[in-house]
């Protein structure tokens, strides 16, 4: 079947269930949408702006002036355009990814395009976000165009793509070095051959300098729609200070809920800090191979961001499709699809057990978060080993590898 | 030099005369208006009401105590104050007590005719609260931050307050919880430090125990109108026994003043002198006491809805009247000397906008409107995305 038939086939089925008469439960479901994504926020933040108050004068809107500017003016949000939106929105970051497997692989179109095209449409960590109409369905689409566009070679574009992606969500800092190693190196994979690389430093700094225009005119067109300053204390700080306490399947709410106000600077530092350690040992070791670096800090992410919603976490699960050479080496990956299974079952039942029923406390929840932490670490680690694997080649008759 | 600046000076001069003028030929201030407004009926100035309602006695014995109070609380509830301005104290539990025939329930009279517990209750002060150390800090307001909103008496100086207390008493002092004792120079003093600080406008003090009149005797602070069940050396005797419960319900005094009291309502203007006339040492069994030296009106003048009620006043104007009432207080707000006309022809609209009050929030004035600034920054993104699309496919 042509590949281009079989995506349009797929993203029309994601049109469908998003037009769905499903609950109106998910829009408020915490697992989906964090309040940096929420759409209800969204709307709250919209309304506020166009009645004329400051939407970032309070405490419930935590999203980027840009929202504002294009969802008041551009594209209305609405019972219709939602759907179609979000839709939209999912088909380009499929697009994308499967543009990032052409250029990795190096073939054209092929029978896999349609599986990878699946793959992020249906996988149920990234559609139901995408049902939620959660803005973590639009930074996964910048997150995707950036890689894509660098590893086509395509400069201005991905650092557009990244300078957006940062502006909207602060964490995603972390791939700023791998995307541009990306673009000064070359996606095929390299994780078999390991050697240092040569970098050139003057075309590195002249890309570094790009991505800071093109993230301060983002900056100030910000400014000047929110007629202040006070958004930046009001969205990239809210990640750094953990401003709102609103449970989220990642593990740092529960952590700050009880922690003493004596010791929060220093915890809130230590955390920052434990998502920045990632980069420089990443990057080196698979200077190589900058897009499984994007890819493995992307897992990063997912496991440690401050304010996580399941399409974080599915978003390095769905990439690994763009890596089938480590499948074979991954030491134990039944345990972790058992694990996400299990994490993926017990989230909503002890949201629900808490929240709605209130036979359970915040424990329960607090619980599944952890197996649905450790489940993404396990991921991570895995797929960590066998890129480094690789380089190994298979493993002769009588011979082990061994970790010293 | 020194003429410019004396052109200046005296121009500025000119304008706050006439500033001031204009202000005191207008008559009343607002702050008049609002105290002749609050003053018409002579109703002494109060604008809320509180009660404390303390009874300080426990166990199951002293169950007429709890009666009284909960009687007393049933009253002020129904006459219009609401719980969030009523601090009940009942040291111990009767309605939950091992020993009540019929739990969750309090009568004040034989028969179990009328519950005055069940339903819609709040109580402050529960058990071992109620001690001195805590009316006392209750009174004067000096509470430890971590107490709650609904355990202080959050009054102003425009606030009348109805205490009452009820218990084991003497000399000159008040048993609290079986332990200790408040003395009447503890209240009085108590209600000094309240007058010093302004939280009261007037003080209506009942207490029914032995040797009641006692209690208040030291009070030294104004407009404290004051009111005991028996005098020094007599007791004050409870009124009936319930057979079923096997305890007295009730105490006479609290009895004469509550079925008294059930006969008024909101809108009562029955004074506080019937109220001290049904006072009969006879029927009683006990001389009640008046204390009415510390008050500063006569107490023919005094409602009873002024202490035992939670009655507000209120005036209902016409549209014009609003319209022209708001018309002219902006025209006392914006005292701007010069051509008086043309002045007042340009505030009408705006006055007029002020009553609509339905109209959006107001936009244009000075800053872009939101619509405006969405629209320009939706295009420098567009432009900066159609510039990175050219500079690409270039």
């Amino acid at each position: 079947m042509d590949v281009d038939l079989a995506f349009g086939g797929l993203v029309a089925a994601r049109l469908l269930l998003a037009f769905a008469p499903l609950p109106e439960q998910f829009k408020f479901d915490h697992l989906l949408s964090s309040p940096l994504t929420s759409n209800l926020r969204l709307h709250e933040g919209v309304y506020l702006f166009k009645n004329g108050v400051d939407p970032y004068s309070g405490g419930i809107f935590y999203q980027s002036p840009l929202y504002l500017s294009v969802f008041s003016t551009l594209l209305p949000l609405n019972r219709v355009s939602s759907p179609v939106i979000w839709t939209l929105v999912d088909a380009v970051s499929a697009y994308a990814l499967v543009q990032t497997w052409r250029a990795r692989s190096g073939v054209g179109k092929s029978k896999r395009d349609a599986l990878l095209a699946a793959f992020y449409l249906f996988n149920p960590y990234l559609f139901l976000p995408s049902l939620a109409f959660s803005t973590s369905s639009i930074s996964n689409m910048l997150h995707l165009l950036s890689i894509m566009f660098a590893a086509r070679g395509e400069t201005s574009p991905a650092l557009f793509c990244l300078a957006a992606l940062v502006h909207v969500s602060l964490s995603s800092i972390l791939l700023v070095l791998p995307v541009i190693m990306l673009i000064l190196g070359q996606p095929k994979s390299g994780l078999a051959d390991p050697k240092p690389i040569s970098i050139n430093f003057k075309k590195g700094r002249a890309i570094g300098l790009e991505f800071l225009g093109h993230f301060s005119v983002l900056t100030l067109t910000s400014t000047l729609v929110s007629g202040g300053f006070q958004w930046m204390r009001q969205t990239w700080f809210v990640e750094l200070s953990l401003l709102d306490l609103t449970p989220n399947p990642g593990l740092w709410w529960y952590f700050f809920t009880e922690m003493f106000d004596h010791f929060r600077p220093f915890f809130l530092m230590a955390f920052s800090v434990h998502l920045l350690i990632y980069i420089a040992p990443v990057c080196i070791k698979f200077q190589y191979d900058p897009l499984y670096a994007a890819f493995i800090l992307t897992g990063v992410l997912g496991t440690v961001k401050a304010y996580p919603t399941l399409s974080d976490p599915g978003l390095f699960l769905t990439m690994t499709s763009l890596f089938p050479e480590i499948l074979p080496y991954l030491r134990y990956p039944v345990v972790t699809s058992l694990i996400h299974l299990h994490a993926s079952l017990l989230l909503p039942l002890f949201n629900h057990l808490w929240l709605s029923q209130g036979t359970g406390n915040a424990n329960f929840f607090y619980a599944s978060t952890l197996v649905f932490g450790i489940g993404n670490g396990v991921a991570l680690m895995d797929c960590v080993w066998a890129g480094l694997r690789i380089a190994l080649g298979e493993t002769k008759e009588g011979y082990d590898v061994i970790q010293q | 030099m020194s003429a410019r600046w004396g052109w200046q000076v005296s121009t500025l001069v000119l304008f706050v005369s006439l500033w001031l003028l204009q202000a005191l030929a207008n008559g009343q201030t607002h702050h008049e208006q609002a105290r002749d407004f609050f003053n018409k009926q002579g109703n002494g100035n109060h604008t809320n009401n509180w009660a404390v309602l303390v009874c300080a006695s426990r166990y199951w014995f002293n169950y007429r105590h709890m009666a009284n109070a909960l009687g007393m609380y049933r009253t002020v509830k129904r006459l219009g104050i609401p719980d969030s301005n009523i601090i009940l104290m009942l040291a111990d539990d009767a309605a939950c007590n091992n020993r009540n025939k019929f739990p969750g329930n309090v009568y004040a009279n034989p028969g179990q005719g009328l519950d005055l517990y069940g339903d819609n209750i709040e109580v402050d002060y529960r058990g071992y609260e109620v001690t001195v150390e805590n009316f006392i800090r209750l009174l004067t307001g000096r509470v430890d931050p971590s107490v709650p909103r609904t355990k202080r008496l959050l009054t102003d100086d425009r606030s009348n307050i109805f205490v009452y207390m009820t218990g084991h008493g003497g000399n000159e002092f008040l048993k609290f919880q079986d332990n200790e004792e408040i003395s009447a120079f503890d209240i009085a003093d108590a209600f000094e430090q309240m007058w010093q600080k302004k939280r009261y406008n007037e003080i209506f003090f009942m207490i029914d125990t032995c040797q009641a009149t006692t209690m208040y005797s030291k009070f030294y602070s104004p407009n404290i109108l004051a009111t005991g069940s028996s005098q020094l050396g007599e007791n004050s005797y409870s009124y009936e026994n319930d057979r079923d419960l096997g305890i007295s319900v009730i105490d006479t005094y609290t009895h004469y003043v509550l079925e008294y009291l059930e006969q008024i309502n909101k809108t009562s203007q029955l004074t506080m002198q019937d109220l001290f006339d049904i006072h009969d040492p006879g029927k009683m069994r006990s001389t009640p006491g008046v204390r009415s030296n510390l008050f500063s009106r006569p107490l023919n003048k005094a409602l009873l809805t002024d202490f035992f009620g939670g009655v507000s006043q209120a005036e209902v104007m016409a549209e014009e009247d609003i319209k022209s009432h708001v018309m002219s207080s902006i025209a006392e707000k914006v005292p701007r000397p010069g051509a008086g006309e043309k002045k007042t022809k340009a505030l009408t609209p705006s006055a007029v906008k002020m009553v609509a009050l339905q109209e959006p929030l107001s936009k244009g004035d000075g800053i872009p409107s939101a619509t405006a600034r969405a629209w320009t920054g939706a295009g420098l993104v567009g432009l900066l995305v159609a510039w990175v699309t050219i500079s690409a496919t270039r």
